[in-house]
């Protein structure tokens, strides 16, 4: 149990804080990714025990984590489906809103265009442009194929220059 | 090249948040009935609230008549003998 405890000690320790770019990544809000936050290494915690090493520890923590914001996402979608509001200008007031927005302009207007995307697209989108993840390693994350993850790249960042109004110009990995 | 997301993080943030998660294995697991309490007072109100229905229902709406007595009220009543069959035969 000790042991447990100082592996859990270390995984916070190396990862809390790159995980925490990779769930604001995802949902843009920073109290929702301290909430999201404490839910996933509440996860990791419970989880730990079963923790086999078949995948490395980095790839498994980051498939907790991607799958809790997913989630949380997912909600999102459902509560505003419910309240009839639209997630988009919903996504757009967060943004705009946020108080710890330090972009400029363009930098404001990608953040609303990726906010905008289906769920799995912007995940990808996401560990791609932001975390540099090769897409072998976010198909091991996602469980999803290199071909398919390429093909969501690519619609992410088709969607994201007509949000942008751009016909070249933004790079494409 | 990594791009950086344009947010940052309130002050001493990530101290903070260490700090918070370290402590998760110290914090009590919920046991399975505390897991579930709020299942189970919902269910509770719930039951309660069919058991006060059903009786507010019994104390308030008349009794049934039983056969019988519709039988004894129509017969007392000034309706005639083919009226009754009428009622009775093409009632359907």
């Amino acid at each position: 149990m000790e042991n447990l405890e100082e592996t859990f000690k270390q995984i916070v320790s190396d990862y809390s804080e790159q995980l925490y770019w990779h769930v604001r990544g995802i949902v843009d809000d920073h109290d929702d990714t301290d909430d999201l936050l404490q839910d996933i290494f509440m996860k990791i915690w419970r989880a730990l025990p079963g923790f086999r090493g078949e995948s490395g520890l980095f790839t498994w923590v980051w498939r907790i984590a991607t799958n809790e914001a997913l989630g949380y996402l997912r909600k999102k979608k459902v509560r505003a489906a419910l309240q009839f509001q639209s997630l988009d200008a919903k996504a757009e007031r967060v943004i705009d809103n946020d108080p710890y927005f330090n972009g400029d302009a363009a930098q404001r207007e990608l953040a609303k265009a990726i906010a905008k995307l289906p769920e799995k697209q912007r995940i990808v989108f996401s560990m791609r442009y932001f975390e540099d993840l090769s897409y072998e390693q976010i198909s091991e994350i996602t469980g999803t194929s290199v071909g398919a993850l390429k093909a969501s790249y690519y619609h992410a960042t088709q969607k994201i220059k007509e949000g942008l109004n751009l016909s070249d110009g933004f790079e494409s990995k | 090249m990594k791009r950086h997301l344009p947010y940052s993080t309130p002050e001493g943030y990530f101290q903070g948040l260490q700090q918070r998660l370290a402590d998760i294995p110290g914090k009590k697991q919920a046991t399975t009935f505390q897991k579930f309490s709020p299942y189970l007072a919902l269910a509770a109100v719930f039951a309660v609230a069919v058991v006060v229905g059903n009786v507010i229902i019994n104390k308030t709406s008349a009794p049934a008549a039983s056969a019988m007595e519709v039988v004894e009220y129509l017969l007392d009543s000034d309706l005639t003998l083919s009226q009754l069959e009428d009622a009775i035969f093409y009632s359907d």
